[in-house]
């Protein structure tokens, strides 16, 4: 029997990615009050996590409801290995690529958004379609 | 310097052995609960996505760190 990819809840994507967004920037600014380094480094520190997360998000909703739970949990495992990765492939390149940069500015920014992503998740989350 | 490679591996492989510890913990409740409440997989699903934030939270910052390590401080 094929998986049935019928959609239950709306994922709200565009909300996660603009407020995900408006806080690089937000944090992007207060770091270039320190310098022009440091504020481009904690936008791509800001990046570094969106991108990642995004794919995740994306990956684990790809089935949903009871009769597809087994491809739900399959999905959410490798979707975390990907997400791992892809995470430890954009610090290396930024660090081998990106020269210089401004490291607490980078870890930091990356750090608040690795925190606050899950409120985020908690005060919007996916709704169930009418 | 070998020490901060160890170092690094350290931190990725603890946080990999925590993460893969606590996904499957998730995993297995998420299938768990919906075997158990079949009309609830929906809610259930939205809240092991909310827990996963949570749960990869330190293993990503470790893995920063760690990459951090051996390509700046080692590099």
């Amino acid at each position: 029997m094929s998986p049935t990819r019928k959609r239950i809840n709306r994922l709200p994507f565009l909300q996660w990615l603009a407020i995900e967004t408006g806080l690089i920037v937000v944090l992007s600014l207060a770091w270039y009050t320190e310098s022009r380094l440091a504020g481009y480094s904690a936008f791509v520190g800001g990046l570094i996590y969106v991108i990642p997360n995004a794919y995740f998000a994306h990956r684990m909703y790809r089935f949903e409801g009871a009769r597809n739970a087994h491809l739900v949990v399959g999905n959410m495992f490798r979707a975390e290995t990907v997400k791992l990765a892809l995470t430890a492939v954009f610090f290396a390149a930024v660090f081998i690529l990106m020269e210089p940069v401004h490291v607490p500015a980078l870890l930091f920014t990356f750090a608040v958004m690795v925190a606050l992503s899950p409120l985020l998740r908690w005060f919007i989350r996916p709704q169930p379609q009418r | 310097m070998e020490m901060v490679f160890i170092a690094a591996a350290l931190i990725i492989g603890l946080g990999a052995l925590g993460a893969g510890i606590g996904f499957g913990l998730l995993g297995g409740k998420l299938l768990e609960s919906t075997a158990r409440q079949p009309e609830l997989g929906n809610q259930l699903q939205t809240k092991a996505f909310i827990m996963a934030g949570l749960l990869d939270a330190v293993p990503m910052i470790g893995v920063g760190i760690a990459m951090y390590l051996i390509f700046v401080v080692a590099g």
